[in-house]
């Protein structure tokens, strides 16, 4: 099988590096598309909010969107577990913080938590499998150097981190409604 | 409790369509919009959810629980928890097929399967297993499914409770250890 090899460099600076765990630097406000005829945010839009939040992890891994931009990758969702904790409304502030739960040379296991920014509560948590993608073939490839070096120092920050009670779910119902 | 409104409600103040006994489900299409794609080229993987919760309103349609359900104040249908497996990429305007399974139910909950193919290729896209719950209107909490509902979603799950269960339900979010 042909292995794809890592980028050696990547040709823009990189943003400076955020070790602190968990990660808390990604803000946002539920917009008024995202809100159905239950008069709540729809379930599609907390992925969409969480993959934002995804992303700005993956910039402070150095993939942002000159990544894409660059031809150099992209990186693919493989499978996300959300639970819906509490609703919120049009215009709600969301604050959000991630954990790195796992790494390997082409993955990443984030788990999200999502609060009302001003009211504190937990609206939603998301657990989400990130793959590297190489641009030109389309498929899997190994993070980038660079990026290997700070996934490693991020993960030294957050693999002292208790494992959420919302992480690792399997769906189902216990008979007890 | 007695006083909620959908409690024990025979019919609903609205029609509702025949029972699909079918199993899967098979009823629900889509084609991916050029607003549900993103920077790499293909639908988001928010879009999908979008086109799965769309898939949940055909089934409920099945039950009377969708639209006219929440319109005419009688109930809604909140998602409690939802897994996705992305598959494989859908491009702008590819044709989508979601089949439906349901899994499991209880007095206020539902849990199923939704399965996304490319209605031309085959191929299966993406998955969605979610559990949905039946909330009353006027106190926004939990209720038992009205009695309309209930009765078809029995029959839809006994319709259902020969298929085997997909491999990509019941699964568990992990990478291998180094």
């Amino acid at each position: 099988m042909l292995q794809t090899l890592p980028l050696a460099s990547l040709p823009y600076e990189l943003p400076e590096l955020v070790t602190r765990a968990p990660l808390d630097t990604h803000r946002s406000t539920v917009l008024p598309e995202w809100v159905d005829w239950n008069g709540h945010m729809n379930v599609a839009f907390y992925v969409t909010a969480f993959d934002q939040a995804s992303g700005a992890f993956m910039r402070n891994m150095g993939l942002g969107r000159r990544y894409v931009d660059g031809k150099l990758g992209m990186t693919f969702v493989l499978e996300t577990h959300v639970t819906y904790d509490r609703e919120v409304r049009k215009d709600a502030p969301l604050r959000f913080t991630t954990q790195l739960l796992a790494c390997d040379a082409k993955k990443v296991h984030l788990f999200h938590e999502m609060y009302h920014a001003e009211q504190g509560y937990l609206a939603a948590t998301t657990e989400t499998i990130v793959m590297n993608i190489d641009y030109a073939s389309r498929r899997s490839a190994p993070w980038p150097v660079p990026v290997a070096r700070r996934l490693e120092a991020i993960w030294e920050a957050h693999k002292v981190l208790p494992r959420p009670a919302k992480a690792g779910r399997i769906m189902g119902l216990s008979k007890k409604a | 409790m007695a006083s909620l409104r959908s409690a024990r409600m025979k019919l609903p103040p609205y029609p509702i369509i025949n029972l699909d006994l079918a199993a899967p489900l098979d009823r629900h299409r889509a084609t991916v919009l050029p607003e549900w794609i993103d920077w790499n080229g293909h639908m988001n993987v928010g879009f999908y959810v979008v086109a799965f919760d769309k898939a949940t309103d055909t089934l409920c349609e099945q039950f009377g629980c969708s639209f006219e359900y929440t319109r005419q104040k009688i109930g809604m249908t909140f998602v409690l928890e939802a897994h996705v497996t992305y598959d494989r990429e859908v491009k702008e305007g590819d044709p989508l097929r979601i089949a439906t399974q349901i899994l499991d139910h209880d007095a206020k909950r539902l849990h199923y399967i939704h399965m996304m193919y490319h209605a031309g290729e085959g191929y299966l896209a993406a998955t969605n297993e979610l559990m949905l719950m039946n909330i009353d209107y006027a106190s926004r909490r939990s209720a038992p499914w009205p009695d309309f509902a209930m009765d078809r979603i029995e029959k839809l799950a006994a319709a259902h409770a020969r298929l085997p269960k997909p491999a990509q339900a019941g699964r568990l979010i992990g990478i291998k250890k180094k």
